[in-house]
């Protein structure tokens, strides 16, 4: 090991020592050296995850193997008691809700629980080298319902519907030239605005679909419809990039004021 | 034998809270009398007329469209209506079964500690003291008990109702503001729920237009009526033409492309990518990370990946590059390793498949990508491959493989997403190119047949929707735009 | 029959889903919720998969000494300490020898790594052996706190809230906020880029960033803003709606495929 690594560890140590017992001292609560720790910890792991920002560092592995590990266990504890025990567990029978001290849900087809039962266990024969390809049921059941359950509801929110939306009137209010150029101004609101806010979105949308045409080459008419299509799907990805930044710069202001408020009490 | 003494003490509570829904009921029923006596110069309003009722089509059952025409008083005079209120009329037996329900509810609130909503006094405060008596397992006794006994009643509601008005109530359902002619009452279809409305059983409704003194006057009752659930849902009729116009394309280009019909597919940059990426790293000598995203087996999207990674994975089997596929979903580690798996067995490399090319990491999206993260910066890949559903995590992963030096492909069909992925990556698929991705690295005949359906969907859209812009500027060219509407 | 019977499944599911969508009535949606309950249901099963596969890749690590294999206990000690504190809970006040418990716990794991990794097993399974039983004494005996094997009263653990508090909350929200740099590291990215397409999305960007900058001179803000929110409303809109339809069919036809069985890459046959 490098000098510089063992004086670092040992400097990052102390402070972590110093930061654990000051806080526990001026923490008030039951436990306060715990919460000392736990605090200490926390802001250790903050730092730790953002020194990644400079490079690779043992402390960031440290932070992210942590984090593996704990919150895989975390899902899972989680998943058991909510899914397992809270869900099917109590519709199973009432001698095993008793057993895990849930409430039995009493139902007239409760028998129909086993069979995930059962294609969970097939579901774990993948960890037999005979039994695997019992585990490709389980898969088809959940690729199957889903593929159906989309199918049908794709083709109404995102065919049907997107169909009749994109039907606009291209003329709005329109009493004829005289009134439109005598009424002409530039708010949101005006007729002229309005008017050429509609035709962008007609345009908009059939040059984008154009722009996804797949069996018929870009070429010609086509291809200027296309090429007028990734333009407004490029005007759109840098406005919704322009709309995420304040909101990703806020979640940054709040972790820095965990560190500078609730650690290390410097501001209030 | 605790349980029955505590079924003998809900029963009490429940008669002596029936006394006070009585006088409750009592009181609506016969409440325009008595305003009418108590203040004389009160005048009441003119009543809702014309009260029809019908079953609420293309339901589940258990729900009841109402239409009224309006009080002549509604918005005028100094006896304007203010608002209408909906009654419904029910057999003793349900207000009955009620009480026990109440008393479910609060068992339930115990159970899960949230009685901290129960306003001291009332009637469920009572029960909420009874009941606090006893420990959890008695709790759960009593209530699965009660729920039976909930459950036994209910059956008998359907005749029960067949006395009106003999034995019975008016119940206070709902309200709406003046000018509201019509209302559905939808009903719980839980036998457990206070708002159960039971199916094949005769229902009385009636309609009172009340004004700003609260004087009331009722409509005619209407009934009997019935609900019931539907088999077919005639609103999504559209949706039945969709799904045959699209399968029938489907399997006429499939068949097409399989007699051999030569079907011609644009370029696309970020496929193109993928081989020469493959054939980079194998030159320099280092590994290729695919990423599948957050999505579950269930995701189309992740669907559409698996194929993909199946391409990749024979490609890098032929090349023997290192592939690392770490995994959010536990099913879709699953489902990746089948397919890499075979796709080695495929390239004819089986014994260079090793178990943990395709590992979990962990179910927490950002554990995942520090994992992730971590990988590109230690095995260094020369190509990162983003494809499948992602979220914030995108651009995570993104500027880090960017940062760490790879060639970066990826395709989403998460909207939001898509434009970090085209600043950070050097090629990116949008949206449905993803999904065509897939039939691109096939070339097979039949996956390009659907591409061509595919293609035809989206001229017929263009072509609908050009129809309807010109329509649209006439008045008859709204019943064009309603073929498109599926209500719910 | 062990390859066809599984798209053969699919194919009913899949037939069945669809139906289901037209029909209205109880029964089916009976089914349609008893059918959601499942897949959640075999979900669980899978994530038992999935830890399981963490642990052989990471004790794979330790066995062959793989570049930072050190790491790989870190993870695992993570992994125990939160299943052992998420199935056990505090019955009284004390904490009576808990962590004692906890920690013979912990050295039975380490032991047993070391039993797979080293050469001297009889040594290493002798002493997985000793913490056992240490940790069951301790569990039999001590009353201070229970093995909630039968409750969720694991979940509310304090220890085990601590973890996810002061662990896993801080660590998550700080990737989050790594976002902030990342966002604008990639902007400069695009910045950089020089063709039109990139252009096109760094000038739109730029608009609806500067919307709200008050610092800008001649009144643009307000140009700015109304400039934005135009973007947002129009060609947003249409963009958004040409990506929408393009997407749809893409699930549209790629479901079907699932479901008639032209599509089966998912399978590990493409």
């Amino acid at each position: 090991m490098k000098k510089t690594t063992i004086i670092t560890f040992a400097v990052i140590s102390a402070l972590f020592l110093v930061s654990w017992i000051a806080k526990g001292m001026f923490t008030e609560g039951s436990s306060p050296f715990l919460d000392g720790f736990l605090v200490t910890l926390a802001a250790f792991l903050t730092l730790a995850i953002m020194s990644f920002l400079y490079k690779d560092n043992p402390y960031y592995k440290f932070a992210e193997h942590l984090f593996v590990g704990v919150s895989a266990a975390y899902a899972m504890c989680l998943g058991f008691w909510s899914t397992i025990v809270g869900n099917l567990i109590p519709r199973l029978s009432s001698g095993i809700s008793e057993f895990f001290k849930v409430s039995y849900i009493e139902g007239d087809y409760n028998f129909i629980y086993f069979i995930p039962i059962i294609f969970g266990i097939l579901l774990l024969m993948r960890l037999s080298p005979r039994g695997g390809w019992l585990s490709r049921w389980p898969l088809a059941f959940i690729v199957g319902t889903t593929a159906g359950l989309n199918f049908v509801r794709y083709l109404r929110s995102d065919f049907i519907n997107q169909v009749s939306s994109t039907i606009v009137p291209l003329m709005i209010d329109w009493q004829g030239f005289g009134h439109f150029f005598s009424n002409l101004n530039f708010s949101a609101t005006g007729q002229l605005v309005m008017m050429f806010s509609n035709l962008v979105i007609f345009i908009g949308v059939t040059c984008g679909i154009i722009y996804f045409y797949f069996s018929k080459e870009h070429t010609g008419w086509f291809g200027r419809a296309s090429k007028i299509g990734i333009w407004i799907l490029m005007i759109t990805f840098g406005a919704s990039f322009g709309y995420t930044v304040m909101g990703r710069i806020s979640l940054l202001v709040g972790r820095i004021t965990f560190l500078f408020r609730d650690w290390l009490e410097i501001i209030s | 034998m605790k349980v029955k003494l505590l079924i003998m003490v809900v029963m009490m509570l429940a008669l002596s809270s029936f006394c006070f829904a009585q006088d409750n009921a009592t009181e609506a029923g016969t409440e325009d009398t008595d305003t009418t006596a108590v203040v004389e110069s009160i005048i009441l309003p003119a009543p809702p007329g014309n009260l029809t009722g019908i079953d609420k089509p293309n339901d589940h059952g258990h729900a009841a469209i109402l239409s009224w025409d309006l009080s002549p008083d509604d918005g005028a005079g100094e006896n304007s209506v203010l608002k209408y209120e909906i009654y419904k009329w029910v057999p003793q037996l349900m207000l009955d079964i009620n009480l026990v329900r109440d008393s479910l509810s609060v068992i339930q609130r115990i159970l899960r500690n949230t009685t901290s909503g129960i306003t001291e006094g009332t009637q469920a405060d009572s029960m909420k003291i009874v009941f606090e008596k006893y420990s959890r397992d008695e709790l759960f006794d009593i209530r699965n008990t009660l729920i039976a006994h909930v459950k036994q009643e209910n059956t008998g509601l359907a005749e029960a109702s067949n006395s009106y008005p003999e034995n019975g109530a008016w119940l206070f359902v709902d309200k709406k503001p003046s000018g509201t002619k019509s209302f559905v009452h939808i009903g719980s279809k839980d036998f457990k729920s206070a708002g159960f409305v039971p199916d094949f059983a005769n229902l009385y409704y009636r309609v009172d237009a009340v004004t700003i003194d609260g004087a009331k006057s009722s409509s005619k009752v209407l009934g009997p009526i019935q609900t019931s659930g539907q088999w077919y849902n005639t609103y999504r009729t559209p949706v039945v033409f969709s799904v045959l116009f699209f399968t029938l394309l489907t399997i006429y280009f499939v068949r097409e492309a399989r007699k051999g019909a030569d079907l011609y597919v644009r370029p696309l940059g970020g496929i193109e990518a993928v081989d020469d990426a493959i054939g980079r790293a194998t030159e320099m000598g280092r590994p290729i990370l695919y990423v599948l995203g957050l999505g579950s087996a269930a995701d189309i999207a992740t669907i559409a990946s698996f194929t993909i990674l199946g391409r990749v994975a024979k490609k890098v089997a032929e090349y023997q590059t290192e592939l690392l596929v770490p995994t959010y979903d536990p099913i879709v580690m699953t489902v990746a390793q089948e397919v890499v798996k075979s796709a080695y067995l495929d390239a004819g490399r089986p014994d260079a498949y090793k178990e943990d090319t395709v590992h979990f990491v962990t179910q927490s999206q950002f554990a995942y990508v520090a994992a992730v993260n971590g990988i590109m910066l230690r095995e260094l890949p020369a190509t990162n491959v983003y494809m499948g559903k992602f979220f914030a995590e995108s651009l995570i992963l993104a500027e880090t493989g960017a940062l760490a030096g790879s060639i970066q492909i990826s395709g989403t069909d998460e909207i939001a997403q898509i434009p970090f992925f085209i600043v950070a990556c050097d090629y990116t698929l949008i949206g449905e190119e993803l999904y065509a991705a897939s039939a691109y690295l096939g070339k097979e005949p039949v996956l390009l047949g659907s591409l061509k359906a595919q293609d035809y969907a989206k001229a017929a859209i263009i072509l609908l929707a050009v129809i309807g812009v010109v329509l649209a500027q006439f008045e008859f060219g709204a019943a064009f735009v309603n073929l498109f509407e599926v209500a719910n | 029959m062990k390859r066809q019977l599984p798209f053969l499944l699919v194919f009913l599911f899949g037939a069945f889903m669809v139906f289901q969508y037209y029909v209205p009535h109880e029964s089916s949606e009976f089914v349609y919720e008893f059918l959601l309950d499942w897949v959640m249901i075999i979900g669980i099963f899978a994530l038992a998969l999935g830890i399981w596969s963490l642990y052989t890749v990471s004790v794979d690590k330790i066995r062959h000494k793989k570049e930072n294999w050190a790491y790989s206990y870190v993870t695992l000690i993570g992994l125990f300490i939160m299943v052992v504190l998420g199935f056990t809970y505090k019955v009284g006040d004390s904490w009576g020898f808990y962590s004692v418990f906890v920690i013979s716990l912990m050295t039975l794991l380490g032991f047993l790594i070391q039993t797979s990794v080293s050469k001297d097993k009889g040594l290493w399974l002798g002493l997985s052996g000793l913490s056992l039983v240490v940790a069951l004494g301790i569990a039999f005996t001590d009353d201070s706190w229970g093995i909630a094997f039968m409750t969720s009263e694991g979940l509310s653990n304090t220890m085990f809230t601590n973890f996810a508090d002061f662990v896993l909350t801080p660590i998550l929200a700080t990737m989050f906020s790594l976002l902030a740099f990342f966002i604008a590291s990639a902007a400069y990215r695009a910045f950089r880029a020089r063709n039109i397409l990139a252009t096109l999305l760094l000038i739109a960007a730029i608009i609806v960033m500067l919307r709200f900058n008050p610092y800008m001179p001649f009144g643009l803000p307000e140009y700015m803003a109304k400039t934005s929110n135009w973007l947002m409303n129009v060609p947003n809109l249409a963009a958004q709606r040409a990506i929408v339809i393009g997407i749809g069919l893409g699930i549209v036809a790629t479901s079907l495929k699932v479901i008639l069985g032209i599509e089966r890459g998912y399978m590990g046959k493409g």
